[in-house]
């Protein structure tokens, strides 16, 4: 999984043991290109992270994907079969929610997957119970879903993911409406599922719960990709940020300016700043501290703060947003 | 949520691909009887098609049950052939197509716009047959409840008939042969030569009126002469008065007929079915429920009344084409004309031949199909 993720440039050939493989796949909405030339790879058996900001073309890479709406140009293939050719074969394994579960209000959540089975296989019906106790609604089954919270809409709409026996689940922001609790449910949910060897393709905006929840993402801006692979390869590629809180805070950005770390050094107001560069080894940080120490500065307090995919995320695309 | 190893087993390992031939147009019977149930757990659509196509009938008949019961010499009895008639091509055909159209409309947009159609297409199950399933569905629906609407109407209609027979203002008892219609005709001389319609020999004047006792006018220079009839020249005349009105006697029934009755059904099912494949059609094209409705509302209470009757100079054609004019046209005879009339062709509607009539019809429902599905298949959702 790792070879094929750290691969950016555009992947050649097929493989079946990618889950999502799409070559120069362009969308366009008028003079808009809403996706444009994506080459993505998703491997099978892992979560999968889709990122990027609103407008982005998340969602519209996700439909062209389902078959929504028709791609312009490009190819792709989902669970080794070609869409738009063999899309009735691909989907038959594939679960997906697209912006927010919707569903008949006016029917009960059973009934709702009730139709939504019957448009699948004959043994989908017989899952319909099994997916509503898997997310946690059997007991609100029978309840009108006008009743339901959206967190319940959201838990309904992946037990209607979960009727087709996926091996692929698409699930555009599934944290939305999600309680803590919730959130932590689904997280747990969707970890067990890439356990039994599905693969789960999340798009979302919370960061955070993509890195507790992913093993690779993929950032989209202006709807190209602009970065993908696997989470800890892409952060090793941060810089390394270091606080430091010390007596002498100037004569320490001095001494730490000569070094050859290649360290950005600012005086904060209650602290030192150190930005050591991308790929720069932790036992760095322990000979900043020896430097300052041996050369009579007191250090009250060093503080290595670990690149998040935040972090990461927001100087990705704010480094874009410079060249452009 | 819960952890799959303690809940659930079906999820146990990843299923092969299923061979349900997904792709195919054809809807299968679970996504025909699911599309069933999710129209008719639309509550407040079943009550207005219950209560226009079963209701509105229902409580016509009941006031004129009421009615009769309390004041039987003032309100003639409930049921009968005259009020089946005009019950039927009345009522029901108008509004039971208007009612259709929206269950229709609704079928064919309701999970477009409540956004759950996209849910059905990610299953990978042909748009085309995901479309197909509503029209057994609806028919499925609309079909019984027309059924039951024209089952009531015509058992208060037989039940609840007159017990004689009033034709042109006289009692006459019914079901006579034209031989036996003739002979009562003539028994009846006085009362038939006065009260019923006679486009016949105008030298010869009826025995009513300022004429009393009747017989042959003369005109001469002199003035007018009245050579009064004998009863045999006035029973000739009833005979003669007999044969003209038999036709026309004979489709006046005290209940309306056997036949004429599943006629009629067939005829309402037909106009329903129409109604519901072309709101279905226009509303999958259109996207929407409220506008396709509100049109074929318009189409049926405005334009095809109108089409029906003018007479538009190079048009005439085009005027056929209109459903609504088709099958107006193949309503079954001993009925109204439902834009006017004693029946198709007569007081100006615009004829068309069965044949093409039925084309029309066909082509109706095969193109809003076909455009229905072609909007769906291509749609993006």
């Amino acid at each position: 999984m790792t070879d094929v993720l750290s691969e950016v440039a555009p992947p050649r050939g097929t493989d079946d043991s990618l889950a999502v493989e799409t070559h120069g796949l362009t969308k366009r909405f008028g003079g808009r290109t809403a996706v444009n030339g994506v080459d993505l790879v998703v491997p099978r058996g892992c979560a999968f992270g889709y990122l990027g900001p609103n407008g982005a073309g998340k969602t519209t890479l996700i439909r062209v994907l389902l078959g929504l709406t028709h791609a312009d140009a490009g190819t792709m293939k989902l669970l080794g079969h070609s869409v738009p050719a063999h899309r009735d074969v691909a989907l038959a394994r594939v679960g997906a929610i697209v912006d927010e579960p919707r569903f008949h209000q006016h029917l009960t959540g059973r009934q709702n997957l009730q139709i939504l089975a019957a448009a699948r296989e004959p043994a989908a019906t017989a899952r319909i119970e099994s997916a509503l106790d898997r997310v946690g609604i059997l007991h609100r089954a029978n309840d009108k879903v006008s009743k339901y919270s959206m967190g319940m809409r959201q838990r309904l709409g992946v037990a209607a993911c979960l009727l087709g026996d996926p091996h692929l689940l698409i699930l555009d922001e599934p944290m939305n409406g999600l309680d803590p609790a919730g959130m932590a449910d689904m997280r747990e949910m969707i970890l067990s599922l890439v356990a039994e060897g599905r693969t789960v393709v999340l798009s979302s905006h919370l960061l955070d719960e993509i890195e507790r929840t992913c093993d690779a993402v993929a950032i989209v801006d202006q709807g190209r990709i602009i970065r993908q692979g696997p989470i800890n390869e892409l952060l090793a590629g941060s810089s390394l940020e270091v606080e430091i809180d010390c007596d002498a805070p100037a004569t320490a950005q001095s001494l730490l300016a000569d070094n050859s770390f290649g360290a950005t050094v600012t005086v904060l107001e209650d602290c030192l700043h150190v930005s050591l560069p991308a790929g720069t080894p932790r036992d760095v940080v322990a000979e900043v501290n020896r430097i300052l120490v041996t050369s009579g500065v007191s250090v009250y307090r060093l503080q290595e703060n670990r690149a998040t995919l935040e972090a990461w995320f927001l100087e990705v695309t704010s480094r874009l947003g410079d060249t452009q | 949520m819960t952890t799959p190893a303690t809940t659930d087993q079906l999820f146990a390992g990843l299923s092969s691909f299923p061979d349900d031939h997904r792709g195919s147009p054809l809807p299968t019977w679970p996504m025909i009887t699911t599309r069933i149930m999710e129209l008719r757990k639309r509550r407040g659509l079943m009550v207005a098609l219950v209560a226009v196509d079963i209701g509105l009938p229902a409580i016509y008949l009941a006031i004129r049950l009421i009615a009769h019961a309390v004041a039987p010499r003032s309100y003639g009895p409930a049921g009968g052939y005259e009020v089946f008639s005009n019950l039927v091509a009345g009522v029901m055909f108008i509004f039971g197509f208007i009612m259709a159209a929206t269950l229709g409309a609704t079928a064919g947009a309701a999970d477009l716009n409540e956004g759950v159609f996209r849910h059905s297409v990610v299953t990978g199950r042909s748009r085309i047959a995901l479309y197909l399933a509503r029209i057994p569905a609806g028919l499925a629906i609309i079909v019984p409840i027309m059924a039951a609407g024209v089952v009531m109407v015509c058992a208060v209609c037989v039940f609840a008939a007159p017990t004689r027979l009033s034709y042109q203002g006289v009692t006459v008892p019914s079901g006579l042969s034209h031989t036996q219609f003739v002979s009562w005709a003539e028994e009846n001389y006085q009362t038939v030569d006065c009260q019923f319609p006679y486009r016949g020999n105008a030298s010869f004047i009826p025995p009513c009126g300022p004429f009393a006792g009747g017989g042959e006018v003369t005109i001469t220079k002199g003035g007018t002469t009245l050579k009064k009839g004998t009863p045999a020249q006035l029973k000739a005349l009833a005979a003669t008065v007999a044969n003209e009105n038999y036709q026309t006697y004979s489709q006046t029934f005290l209940t309306p007929p056997l036949r004429l009755m599943w006629q009629s059904g067939l005829w309402l099912e037909l106009e329903a079915a129409v109604g519901f494949i072309v709101g279905l059609g226009l509303a999958s094209l259109m996207g929407s429920r409220t506008v396709p409705t509100v049109l074929m509302v318009i189409l049926e209470i405005v334009l095809t009344p109108l089409l029906a009757v003018a007479h538009i100079p190079h048009m005439i054609n085009v005027q056929r084409a209109v459903v609504g004019v088709a099958t107006a046209n193949v309503e079954p005879h001993g009925l109204p004309a439902v834009f006017g009339g004693q029946g198709p062709g007569a007081n100006g509607m615009i004829h068309e031949s069965t044949t093409w009539a039925v084309i029309v019809i066909i082509g109706w429902l095969v193109v809003w199909t076909a455009l229905g599905a072609w909007r769906m298949a291509t749609r993006d959702v």
